[in-house]
C-alpha cells in the first residue's frame, strides 16, 4: 500500500454491503467511460442484427421500437470500482430478441459502432438478465452513455454492457472481446470479484 | 489555484514542460491519481500549481486540506516530448489555454533563470482577468505576453477579447519563415484548434508540440 | 462528465513505470495505416477499464494497457514499431 495521505478520503460514499460488491465504492455520478470517440449513429442508419443462427435477423430502429419493452431499475457495477444503485432504464429484453432466431449457440459476442466487442455466455443474457436499452433515467439514452442503444447486463461488470451495440453474434465457443483479450475476466461477476484473468 | 512546494527525497532535477503524477491513498487503501505539470523551473524548489475543481476528488484535497508536513506519492519527472531546454536557439511561441499555462510558465521561468536569448512570446487565453494565473510575475520575465480574455473583460480593456482564431494567430505568432518552436497546452479542444490554426499559417506540424490537459479534479 | 480524449503525454508516467524509459518522444508506427507519430501525439483514452491508445490519423487501436492486481497486460498488436533513441 502507498503512503497514506492524512485527511484524504475521496468522494466515495458508504453503502449497504449487501448491495455493494467487494472492492467497489458508491457514486452519485454516472461517470462516462470510453475507449474511443463517441460514435453518432442516426436512427435512420441504425439496425440491430442477430447473426450466427439459422438466418440473420435484423431490425431497423422503427421495427425495434415496436417490440415489447420494459422499465427496469438495477444496480450497476463498473470494474473501475464505482457502483451506482437503483439506475433506471428502458429496454427490450434480449430474450425477446432471441425468440426471433433459431439457434443452438452457447455464447454471444456483442458488436458495436466504433468496433467494441464483448463476449458473454448465453445464460448470462437470457432468463430476464439482459436488455438492449434505449432509455436511461426517463430520457432517451445519450450518445455519451451508449445511445441510441446499449446492451445492459447489470449482474456482470459494466464493461459487458456494451455501448453503441449493433448486434449479437451467436457462437458455439467463448471468444474474448476487447477487454477480455487484454486481461479482463471472460465472465466478470462482481460478487465473485472476477475482474481479471485467473480471478 | 494554489501552488504547492514539494520535497521529494531522491528527486532528480526536471526539464521545463515535464509533469509528475501524484497518488493519494486513504486509510482504507482507496487510491486516486492525477498528473500535474511542474510549475517551477529546473533548479528552483519543486512546485506544482493545482486548480481546484469543485467536483474534483484530488484537487479539493490538495488545495483545501493538505498542509505542510503532509505526504503523498509522486512519480516523475515525466516527459521527453513536451520539454524545452534553454540552450535551444530558436525563438519560442507558447500558447496557453487556461491552466495549460503551467508547464509553459516553467519554460518562461527557466529561460529567465538561464539567461536565454532567443525571443519567447506567450499567447495566453483566459476567461477573464481574474482567471489569469501568475499575472504579475509574467510581466517580469522578459518575454512578450499577449492576453486574450474570452468571456469577460475589465473596463477599458484594449487587448484581445475572443477565442483564438486564424487572424489573432497571424497577428501574434512569429512568422512561419522564422521556424519557431511552439508549445501549446490547454484543453483538447483548445489545443487542437490552436495547432490547426498554426499549421494553416504555414507552421510545420513537427515544430508544434502539444499537450492536452483533461481536468477531472 | 464528458468523454475526454488526451494524448500520449498523459500516459508518460505509466510507460516510464512499465518500461523504465521515457517514451513520450518515441515515434511509433500505426499497424493499420502506417502513420508515424511520437507517442505524445497519439489519441489516448484513460477513462475506461484500462488505457487505450489510438492512431490520430485512422483511429485504430495501437496500444492497450490493463493493470491487473499483480500483472499488467500490454497489447501492442496495433503498433508496427517503436523507435527508441
Amino acid at each position: 500500500m502507498g503512503i497514506i495521505s492524512r485527511g484524504f478520503r475521496g468522494r466515495r460514499q458508504d453503502g449497504p454491503p449487501d448491495r455493494v460488491p467487494p472492492g467497489q465504492y458508491l457514486t452519485d455520478d454516472f461517470p462516462v467511460l470510453s475507449a474511443g470517440p463517441t460514435p453518432h449513429t442516426s436512427l435512420d442508419e441504425w439496425t440491430f442484427t442477430i447473426q450466427g443462427g439459422a438466418e440473420p435477423v435484423r431490425w431497423t430502429w422503427d421495427e425495434f421500437r415496436t417490440l415489447p419493452s420494459e422499465e427496469i431499475t438495477k444496480d450497476i457495477h463498473c470494474v473501475t470500482k464505482w457502483s451506482k444503485l437503483d439506475t433506471g432504464w428502458e429496454g427490450v429484453s434480449v430474450d425477446t430478441l432471441l425468440e426471433a432466431v433459431e439457434h443452438e449457440a452457447e455464447y454471444v459476442v456483442a458488436f458495436c459502432d466504433g468496433g467494441y466487442t464483448t463476449n458473454l455466455p448465453l445464460e448470462d443474457v437470457t432468463g430476464g438478465k439482459a436488455w438492449v436499452a434505449f432509455g436511461y433515467d426517463g430520457e432517451p439514452l445519450e450518445p455519451e452513455h451508449g445511445g441510441p442503444a446499449r446492451l445492459l447486463v447489470p449482474h456482470l461488470y459494466f464493461w459487458k454492457s456494451a455501448k453503441w451495440v449493433r448486434g449479437l453474434d451467436l457462437r458455439d465457443e467463448d471468444e474474448p472481446g476487447f477487454w477480455e483479450s487484454n486481461g479482463y475476466h471472460l465472465r466478470g461477476d462482481p460478487w465473485q470479484e472476477q475482474r481479471y484473468w485467473g480471478d | 489555484m494554489s501552488t504547492l512546494e514539494l520535497e521529494v527525497p531522491g528527486w532528480s532535477d526536471h526539464r521545463a514542460g515535464q509533469h509528475l503524477d501524484v497518488r493519494l491513498t486513504a486509510e482504507d487503501g482507496y487510491q486516486a491519481q492525477r498528473s500535474y505539470s511542474i510549475a517551477s523551473a529546473p533548479g528552483e524548489p519543486l512546485a506544482i500549481t493545482v486548480e481546484r475543481l469543485e467536483d474534483g476528488e484530488v484537487s479539493p484535497y490538495l488545495v483545501g486540506e493538505a498542509h505542510e508536513g503532509d505526504r503523498f506519492e509522486v512519480r516523475g519527472p515525466i516527459g521527453g516530448y513536451f520539454v524545452w531546454d534553454a540552450d535551444e536557439p530558436e525563438r519560442v511561441l507558447l500558447v496557453a489555454g487556461g491552466s495549460g499555462v503551467v508547464p509553459l510558465m516553467a519554460m518562461a521561468r527557466h529561460r529567465a533563470r538561464a539567461g536565454g536569448e532567443a525571443p519567447m512570446r506567450l499567447l495566453y487565453s483566459s476567461r477573464s482577468l481574474e482567471d489569469v494565473i501568475y499575472r504579475e510575475e509574467l510581466e517580469t520575465l522578459g518575454i512578450d505576453v499577449v492576453h486574450t480574455l474570452t468571456r469577460e473583460q475589465p473596463p477599458g480593456w484594449s487587448g484581445y477579447a475572443r477565442r483564438i482564431d486564424d487572424e489573432l494567430l497571424r497577428e501574434v505568432a512569429f512568422p512561419a519563415s522564422e521556424s519557431p518552436r511552439v508549445y501549446v497546452c490547454g484543453s483538447t479542444r483548445f489545443v487542437d484548434a490552436a495547432a490547426d490554426g498554426l499549421v494553416r499559417l504555414g507552421y510545420d506540424p513537427a515544430w508544434v508540440r502539444t499537450e492536452r490537459f483533461g481536468a477531472t479534479g | 462528465m464528458m468523454e475526454r480524449t488526451l494524448d500520449g503525454n498523459a500516459v508518460g508516467g505509466l510507460l516510464l513505470e512499465l518500461f523504465g524509459v521515457e517514451l513520450t518522444a518515441a515515434p511509433c508506427v500505426c499497424g493499420s495505416c502506417g502513420a508515424r507519430e511520437e507517442v505524445a501525439r497519439l489519441d489516448v483514452y484513460v477513462d475506461c477499464p484500462g488505457v487505450v491508445v489510438r492512431c490520430r490519423h485512422c483511429g485504430d487501436v495501437m496500444i492497450t494497457i490493463v493493470r491487473g492486481r499483480e500483472r499488467t497486460w500490454v497489447d501492442l498488436r496495433g503498433t508496427r514499431g517503436l523507435e527508441l533513441g
